[in-house]
């Protein structure tokens, strides 16, 4: 990969688009307000209009507008879903996120002209499954699911002929993407189908004497002391006692920041950066985006890199960091 | 913008000017406020969807009492309450009044102070969420609860936002006392 990196920023609200852009956004990635994206959370995401008008933002600040459609169409609804993959095309989006091969068929043959990225729902990371993907809807780029070090992503660049999109800050979901269920054992419902992990109608914290208890559908699934960190209340990311032992059973409640690997993730062949977060604030999109700006303009010149692991500290989940599979230390 | 800075407390000497009695006008106030700004803004509150009617206790564990409030446009209406458990309510968002007002006005990020413990949030979780993105989406400034504009909103909003944030500072570095203690 010779070009620049592109730096592709959440934008879960019209004015999170707008701070995004002015804060240095190569690209936005944003949804509608409806189950046909992976963040359907209550007063998040877009009206038809607002994301009409938030490509225009985009495009008249230099920046491109990519509309995820990247949950699973439903047998008894699929008309939400060429509904809104119609509307980005007509919207303007400079390229639609999908997973779902109904999603990703109806688009190559009704839209041809708008680009397809593969969603990470689609947990694609291997070449037999992204030349699928190209050859059969011509899928231009794969967001890479967060499973593979920087050495196999350079590897598997070189065995595709699409272009690679990786996370490099944020939540981090190191389950295999787009088939976990913890979600709907839990509550019935699924990131993948509704766009909802860990529906916040099921969520409810309890604050007693001990601190506060976190649940997820009447599941406890931790409790922190007054002061104690806490996570997003998610099943992967619970705290349990079993035996004499209490500890996360699945992942530390940490956020990805990759910040320090981004001339790594160049080398490797990686077309675009992104960065998780379409449920944060402005504030949070702001500060992130501005740095991660500044990061990426001076591995692109040469320059030094820039330290941002510190500036970003107060924003990441759990008030810890960690650069995820990208850098296997336990290998 | 300040993450994880948790220790914002109004300093002793500001909490006196803010005795319960003299708060009991703020309830008429911000509801004439809230009124007609869904006046003037309609589409601000279509993000609350249901929740526009559920009602939220704001506490500010830095002063004595709290406000409730319930969101529901050109019918909204805030009342000056008693502390937690004082009046019935859907959802609890407990926290400083300096940190509150940053994430009001979107200088502090809502998600880092929940993971920093510098809010906490009881309830309905999906009214919050929604109220949260409503806020975030809305970009108000203190004119648009004044109901200002041109000059005057300009004047407002520098001289409100210019003193929340040397508030913010100057309380990060005062001494911090139990609430009720002023």
């Amino acid at each position: 990969m010779s070009g620049r990196m592109e730096l592709v920023c959440p934008a879960g609200t019209p004015a999170t688009l707008r701070a995004a852009v002015l804060a240095g956004a190569d690209a936005v990635y944003c949804g509608f307000r409806d189950e046909t994206n992976a963040r359907n959370f209550p007063g998040l995401n877009f009206s038809p209009q607002e994301m009409a008008e938030g490509i225009r933002f985009a495009h008249g600040n230099g920046s491109k507008a990519l509309v995820a459609i990247n949950t699973f169409a439903r047998a008894e609804n699929t008309d939400l879903w060429r509904k809104a993959a119609d509307t980005a095309a007509v919207c303007g989006a400079d390229a639609v996120i999908a997973a779902d091969i109904a999603v990703l068929d109806h688009m190559a043959n009704n839209h041809p002209r708008t680009r397809l990225h593969l969603s990470v729902q689609a947990a694609a990371a291997t070449p037999e499954a992204i030349s699928f993907y190209a050859q059969a809807f011509g899928v231009r780029r794969v967001v890479l699911p967060r499973v593979l070090s920087v050495q196999e992503i350079a590897v598997l660049n070189r065995a595709i002929d699409v272009e690679t999109e990786a996370f490099v800050f944020g939540g981090l979901c190191v389950m295999m993407e787009g088939r976990c269920h913890l979600s709907s054992y839990a509550t019935g419902k699924s990131p993948n189908l509704n766009g909802v992990c860990s529906p916040p109608e099921a969520v409810s914290y309890v604050e007693d004497a001990e601190g506060t208890t976190a649940r997820l559908a009447g599941f406890t699934i931790d409790r922190f002391g007054a002061g104690e960190p806490a996570g997003y209340p998610t099943l992967c990311k619970g705290r349990f006692t079993a035996g004499d032992k209490t500890g996360y059973l699945f992942e530390d409640p940490v956020s990805l920041n990759a910040g320090s690997m981004i001339v790594a993730l160049k080398s490797a062949g990686v077309t675009a950066l992104k960065i998780e977060g379409r449920q944060r604030g402005k504030g949070y999109v702001t500060e992130v985006v501005r740095a991660f700006r500044r990061a990426v303009d001076a591995a692109e010149s040469g320059g030094d890199p820039v330290e941002i692991d510190g500036i970003l500290a107060g924003l990441s989940e759990g008030g810890r960091q960690t650069t995820g599979a990208y850098r296997k230390t336990w290998r | 913008m300040a993450a994880g800075n948790e220790e914002i407390s109004l300093p002793a000497s500001a909490r006196r000017l803010l005795p319960p009695f003299a708060a009991a006008p703020f309830g008429p106030l911000l509801t004439l406020s809230l009124r007609s700004l869904a006046r003037r803004r309609p589409g601000l509150f279509e993000r609350l969807g249901e929740h526009s009617t559920a009602r939220f206790l704001i506490d500010p564990t830095d002063l004595s009492f709290a406000f409730s409030v319930v969101p529901d446009g050109a019918s909204a209406v805030v009342r000056v309450t008693g502390k937690s458990g004082s009046a019935p309510s859907d959802v609890v968002i407990r926290g400083p009044l300096l940190t509150l007002l940053g994430v009001l006005d979107g200088t502090l990020d809502g998600d880092a102070m929940f993971f920093h413990r510098a809010i906490a949030v009881t309830g309905k979780t999906e009214a919050v969420v929604a109220l949260r993105n409503a806020i975030e989406d809305a970009e108000l400034r203190p004119s648009d609860l004044l109901g200002l504009r041109g000059v005057l909103a300009r004047l407002a909003d520098a001289g409100i936002l210019g003193g929340l944030s040397a508030a913010r500072h100057f309380a990060a570095d005062a001494p911090v006392a139990k609430a009720g203690q002023a």
